[in-house]
């Protein structure tokens, strides 16, 4: 309970740095909606001169912009993006922060065991991240509900937005692993954003080409928003894709750090 | 009964060596050396006794326990003080032993501020601008704060002004007296020297010898130092018991263990300037070991 409560003192700040981030996004994107949807025939036509593949990786030929959703769908890949940062960015350093700041020889020598220091610290980043989307979710929501014109698929729109923290865990769940596999990080954002970047170009080119074996590669393809507009439903089998790559690299992160030496200073 | 048993403990780094084969035990009550150039493996020992690395053959057990299967049980009754001490930056001083003292039970809080009194630790600073020598001492607070029935200290004394380390031991000699068990390893002897009842000496990562300190220094070596005022040859002295001669002009120095009669013997008749038998530095001694093993 100590440690837990020391890791979300040390990360509170930046929790709230990040959701402060993710909202703005959401208000300055938004905010563009109506001139856009007033002006929908032009900017669809300054679109439609791009070519297909790239209006498929942008995402935008199932989505209709002229609708709220349609056009929230649109800029949630960024939300997602941001989120995916913050989230791997927490999956990597939360166990390694202790060997990088040299006080891995403080806390291991303490009466604990290994696992409940994991334990602890990865119950701190999904306090953060739930912190994160209770307040993303709900101020999201408003927001969208301040721009709908006659009705709105609430339904959808949570499930557009609960997508985030599904994403997010599949983040915490790669940097945990690779925090646990790769030695001595020095710096945890470079690693960060090539990797998250890396899934999102995998998506980009997934949407692009459509092939059906890509979209199981990077959890960016797990919940299409054109498809959870159209079915106000998840994808199973993605879900269930996600959920088992989660459990496998958080079971994986506990063996590893259990048998791991922590290098001397 | 021994506190610390270690048996036939080896630990490579992939395939660099870390220790061979280190067996010694550790009786409860007594300050033990653990002494050892730079990079011997005495870093390497503790750390596995503290169960941060995993042997790779051989066993360590603490009160009877398994350091490793049992880490987490044994360490409630360990205090730690690493050579270099690393924490929060941007805690302060208070708050962070104060999240150390969270991790045992049936903690006497005053205790905090009584090591800090005596260790002059200003409580209220944050750990990023204290200096190397107030961390050591934020270090030995948090490592003694839970009064543990072993402590181990790992090159503890760097950073500490004189009047510190005097202090320093002081508590240590305190603490052993209310019973604890102190592991001191050091590359420096004359502090084990001044603190400690039996050492262990290892080099390249196999322990050399054990020895009672007293036996030690008894151990009928005495550091001869002999000016003459007549010639003699180079290796005049140079007999059966002799080590580390070295000769400088008229100057001979060196170690002699045997009987001292024949020593004075081949002073005997012999013109002196000057004659000093002292007893010899355990620096010395050890540096004899450490090239008798070479």
């Amino acid at each position: 309970m100590n440690i837990f409560a020391q890791e979300l003192k040390m990360s509170a700040i930046s929790m709230i740095y990040w959701t402060t981030a993710l909202i703005l996004l959401v208000f300055v994107f938004m905010f563009m909606y109506p001139p856009i949807s007033k002006d929908i025939a032009v900017f669809e036509s300054i679109l439609n001169n791009f070519p297909i593949s790239l209006r498929r990786a942008l995402g935008i030929t199932t989505l209709d912009l002229s609708e709220v959703l349609g056009f929230y769908g649109f800029i949630f890949v960024y939300i997602l993006l941001i989120g995916s940062v913050y989230a791997m960015k927490s999956g990597i350093s939360v166990l390694s922060e202790e060997i990088r700041s040299k006080t891995a020889d403080f806390l291991l020598v303490k009466p604990v065991s290994r696992s409940t220091i994991v334990n602890a610290k990865i119950l701190s980043v999904l306090t953060n991240l739930g912190i994160q989307n209770i307040l993303f979710i709900t101020l999201s929501c408003l927001i969208v509900n301040a721009y709908k014109q006659d009705s709105l698929d609430a339904a959808a729109l949570v499930l557009i937005n609960a997508s985030l923290i599904q994403v997010q865990l599949f983040f915490v769940a790669l940097g945990l692993f690779l925090s646990v596999v790769i030695k001595k990080i020095k710096t945890v954002l470079p690693i960060t954003l090539g990797v998250v970047f890396a899934f999102f170009v995998i998506q980009l080119l997934n949407q692009s080409l459509d092939d059906p074996k890509l979209a199981y590669i990077t959890p960016f393809a797990y919940f299409d928003v054109g498809q959870i507009i159209q079915n106000s439903s998840y994808d199973f089998s993605f879900l269930v894709t996600n959920f088992v790559i989660i459990t496998v690299l958080t079971v994986l992160t506990y063996l590893i750090y259990q048998r791991q030496d922590i290098p001397s200073l | 009964m021994s506190v610390i048993e270690i048996n036939n403990l080896t630990k490579y780094y992939g395939k660099a060596r870390g220790i061979i084969d280190v067996s010694f035990s550790v009786n409860e009550g007594e300050i033990f050396g653990f002494i050892g150039p730079n990079g011997a493996g005495k870093s390497t020992t503790i750390r596995i006794l503290l169960a941060l690395i995993y042997p790779t053959s051989g066993s360590a057990s603490i009160f009877g326990k398994d350091c490793i299967a049992e880490g987490p049980e044994i360490r409630r009754e360990i205090g730690y003080l690493p050579s270099e001490v690393f924490y929060y930056d941007n805690m302060r001083v208070i708050d962070l032993l104060q999240y150390s003292a969270s991790f045992y039970k049936n903690i006497d809080k005053n205790r905090i501020y009584k090591l800090a009194e005596i260790m002059d630790l200003d409580l209220n600073r944050k750990i990023e601008d204290l200096s190397y020598g107030n961390k050591k001492k934020v270090g030995i607070v948090q490592g003694l704060l839970h009064q543990p029935r072993l402590i181990i200290l790992d090159e503890p004394t760097s950073g500490l002004d004189p009047l510190m380390q005097q202090k320093f031991f002081d508590l240590i000699h305190e603490e052993n007296k209310n019973g604890a068990t102190v592991l001191f390893s050091s590359h420096i002897l004359s502090e084990v020297q001044k603190l400690c009842s039996r050492v262990t000496i290892i080099k390249e990562g196999r322990i050399i010898s054990i020895e009672d300190i007293n036996a030690l220094k008894r151990n009928n070596y005495k550091k001869f130092i002999i000016d003459m005022d007549e010639a003699v040859s180079e290796d005049y002295f140079n007999i059966e018991g002799v080590a580390d001669l070295a000769v400088d002009k008229t100057t001979f120095t060196f170690l002699f263990k045997g009987d001292i009669n024949q020593m004075i013997d081949k002073i005997h008749g012999k013109r002196l300037n000057n004659l000093r038998i002292e007893e010899p530095a355990l620096e010395e001694i050890f540096m004899h070991y450490y090239e008798k093993e070479e």
